[in-house]
């Protein structure tokens, strides 16, 4: 259908946009890099104190890393730069370019933009678990395997869903910009696996702000700890997130008034 | 400058000198420019007595008496101008950097701005340097002008001595009762729509040009004008780009 | 107008007088402003406090996990540093390296420069004043981690003057580090990438991440040689540890001498720094 064509569009020229920035690329993994270490500097720092955190050897805790540093990497490339240029074309009254196209307004805010060189990150996430994987034994069953995927799709779709519902937001409250800071120490919660956090905590880390399904419950399903009913929660939550973020959308749609300078 | 050497950012010379920068405001964002104004007079150490007198002084002249009360980002674009002018001037520099003071501004304020500066300079006898792309800036405030290209001077003299030397003519713009026929002998036809006819004269014919159009044709209205500091200007660039 | 004669000279100012009334008015300035965004203030401390909430979660659980200490440390003892730590970070927050890139793409820094006062005590002073309203702000914050976490506390009254000084002497530290930082945006836009070099360096050996004593020996003594462990753990540790007063006031003369190190970095840069500047242009 043509609007997945426009997606689809749209992302490869915010690509072709991006590559030209290589410099962008250097840092980008520098920045990485970085990342990465502090991370495993403090799991080595951790197990050297202890053998397993609330049931998870290291190796395990690897795969957890892994996954946050690779969905780390799905918010910054393609989430956040569309939320955050959504909050923005709100609050300079921009908004109309968007509005006016004939395509779903929700999917063209969804998709025009995308940092290209974010995708570093995912492939260091990945290239972790599989580390992780191969620590841990070696074989991924195709179970395991596929319900770490679907676990993925539905974390990043719940993200999506929680980045939207705040962007919406900015229909009404118009200064948003502070979103990716906070959002990014509150998604530190998601290095550690979710059952070590006082039960308020891990109620707020999981339906308000979706990290453990994002992060937790695919790290349980490729070191082999999914329980099927964990998933099937994942499924429902996701849906019904997604239909009460597109129904928060239009009603935000609808009041939308052009704030202008 | 002023007996200083600029570049060692002495602090004495500093405070003899403002800079205003259009499009960029150097005010306080969220505060009222009362605020700023306040801060600026620290910066400065300005005797409170005499800033609070310049600083009434200016608001009044300006009248920006309840713009100074809200928060800066509140004001549109002619009046944080305003407000920022007063702001540099608080400390009575006796140069004043201006770098594009009207862009983006609509006329009226556009030429509020240069009364006022004008008005300072006179009244405080400060030099003014401006950098402008509007030709109207220079025409109201600069007696000399200094023209720069890729770095060269192109030419530093009176502004009038500008338009003798690169553009030395007048235009004479006649609205005739037949504007058909060969008008050539007057002299360059530069533009013709219907009877409304345009002459390009040198400078030293015009009167004499003027005088025949005036015996020789039926002439219903008649202007006669220096060529646009646009053009001249333009003309400065243009020779400098074929030398 | 009135009419003061142009040729006048200026009025003498006494200098110290007159830095001391800068900086009473640009504090003054910035607890106003401070106040009007304090929205968006409280949206920052309540992110900042989601990092040592999980340093603190993770340590308590290993302690509990280990039979009630690891490192010495018992899960309350935890708690009582990663509060701490929550005061002494809102106290060190300073102007950063992509504050300086971001002053020299606006084109701030022309009309900073034209000021005749140093760019830098405007910085110290604005981030200063601002600590008023933060910390104001930062209480009822610290009134609910202490309630929902439980930490331990033994405190001496020398220990708390101590803590009073500490803090700005981290502050002081910290912004000569990050100015001398920024100051390389004078070179290139490439910052950033120094800049987070820096933070994971400050993260490690500050005690910003785990109390320095967690970390294996040859670590500690790394940390000893360098300026960061005197911008979170030394202060922390005023209030949390049980230092003698030796080391109390040992402690705050290291602070001075780093911070007279962080001066004659930050003003050698500086010196190059407005020199290329005025060579190139912005």
């Amino acid at each position: 259908m043509t609007t997945l064509r426009v997606a689809l569009l749209h992302l490869r020229i915010g690509v072709m946009n991006d590559l030209q920035y290589r410099v962008n690329f250097a840092l980008q993994v520098l920045q990485s890099a970085l990342a990465l270490a502090t991370g495993l500097i403090v799991i080595a720092l951790v197990y050297s104190h202890v053998a397993e955190l609330n049931g998870w050897s290291q190796s395990e805790l690897l795969a957890v890393l892994g996954t946050q540093i690779l969905m780390g990497g799905v918010i910054r490339m393609l989430i956040q730069p569309n939320m955050m240029r959504l909050t923005e074309d709100v609050r300079e009254g921009k908004l109309d370019h968007a509005l006016t196209k004939p395509v779903d307004a929700q999917m063209l805010v969804s998709v025009r933009e995308v940092q290209v060189w974010q995708a570093v990150d995912i492939l260091v996430g990945a290239t972790v678990i599989a580390i992780a994987l191969v620590r841990l034994g070696g074989d991924l069953g195709v179970f395991d395997a596929l319900a770490f995927a679907v676990a993925l799709a539905f974390g990043a779709v719940m993200l999506y869903c929680f980045w939207l519902l705040l962007a919406t937001g900015s229909f009404w409250i118009v200064s948003m910009w502070f979103l990716p800071e906070l959002f990014e120490g509150v998604f530190q919660t998601g290095r550690w696996p979710v059952g070590i956090y006082p039960q308020w905590l891990r109620f707020g880390i999981t339906f308000l702000v979706p990290i453990a399904f994002a992060v937790t419950v695919p790290a349980e399903a490729v070191t082999s700890r999914l329980e099927w009913q964990t998933l099937a929660l994942a499924a429902g939550f996701a849906v019904v997130l997604f239909a009460f973020t597109r129904w928060f959308w239009r009603f935000g749609l609808r009041n939308y008034t052009g704030a202008s300078a | 400058m002023l007996g200083h050497v600029p570049s060692k950012r002495e602090r004495d010379f500093l405070r003899r000198i403002s800079l205003v920068m259009g499009n960029r405001n150097q005010l306080q964002w969220g505060l009222p420019a009362l605020d700023s104004f306040e801060l600026n007079r620290s910066i400065y150490q300005i005797p409170r007595p005499d800033f609070v007198a310049l600083r009434d002084e200016l608001i009044a002249l300006l009248e920006i008496g309840d713009l100074v009360r809200k928060p800066v980002r509140q004001l549109s674009l002619g009046e944080r101008m305003k407000v920022e002018i007063v702001g540099s001037l608080l400390h009575r520099p006796q140069v004043l950097f201006l770098d594009e003071p009207t862009i983006g501004l609509d006329v009226t304020m556009q030429k509020r701005i240069r009364e006022f500066v004008a008005l300072y300079r006179q009244r405080h006898e400060a030099t003014v340097m401006l950098t402008s792309h509007y030709m109207a800036d220079v025409e109201a405030l600069c007696e000399r002008v200094i023209v720069i290209h890729h770095g060269k001077i192109l030419f530093d003299g009176d502004l009038a001595a500008l338009a003798d030397t690169v553009a030395a003519w007048k235009t004479i713009a006649v609205v005739l009762e037949n504007g058909a026929g060969d008008l050539s002998t007057y002299g360059d036809v530069i533009h013709r729509d219907g009877d409304l006819v345009t002459f390009r004269v040198p400078k030293a014919e015009t009167a004499r040009v003027t005088a025949r159009l005036l015996a020789e044709q039926d002439v219903l209205d008649l202007n006669v004008e220096d060529p646009p500091i646009e053009d001249v200007i333009e003309l400065v660039f243009a020779r400098e780009a074929v030398e | 107008m009135s009419t003061t004669p142009i040729t006048a000279p200026l009025a003498q100012v006494n200098r110290l007088r007159s830095l001391v009334d800068f900086y009473l008015t640009t504090m003054r300035t910035a607890v106003q402003q401070q106040f009007q965004y304090r929205a968006a203030t409280y949206m920052y401390l309540v992110g900042m406090v989601a990092e040592p909430v999980i340093y603190l979660v993770v340590w308590s659980t290993i302690a509990d996990q280990s039979g009630g200490t690891v490192g010495g440390l018992t899960a309350g003892e935890f708690a009582a540093y990663y509060i701490v730590w929550t005061l002494v970070r809102t106290m060190n927050i300073v102007f950063t390296p992509y504050g300086w890139e971001w002053r020299i793409r606006e084109g701030e820094l022309s009309g900073q420069l034209l000021r005749p006062l140093h760019p830098i005590h405007y910085d110290l002073a604005w981030f200063a004043g601002g600590k008023v309203p933060w910390v104001l702000f930062y209480l009822p914050i610290a009134v609910v981690l202490t309630l929902v976490f439980n930490p331990t506390f033994d405190v001496r009254p020398l220990e708390v003057a101590v803590f009073g000084v500490a803090v700005w002497g981290a502050y002081l530290i910290r912004t000569f580090n990050q100015t001398a930082l920024g100051l390389i945006c004078f070179w290139t836009t490439r910052v950033g990438a120094l800049f987070q070099l820096y933070i994971v360096l400050e993260l490690l050996l500050s005690g910003r991440l785990v109390p320095l004593t967690l970390f294996p020996e040859w670590v500690q003594t790394i940390a000893w040689f360098l300026p960061f462990r005197w911008t979170f753990y030394f202060p922390i540790q005023t209030l949390v540890g049980d230092l003698t007063n030796a080391e109390l006031l040992g402690g705050l003369a290291m602070q001075v001498f780093w911070t007279v190190v962080g001066i004659g970095v930050f003003s050698l840069v500086w010196r190059y720094a407005i020199r290329r500047y005025t060579a190139v242009g912005n």
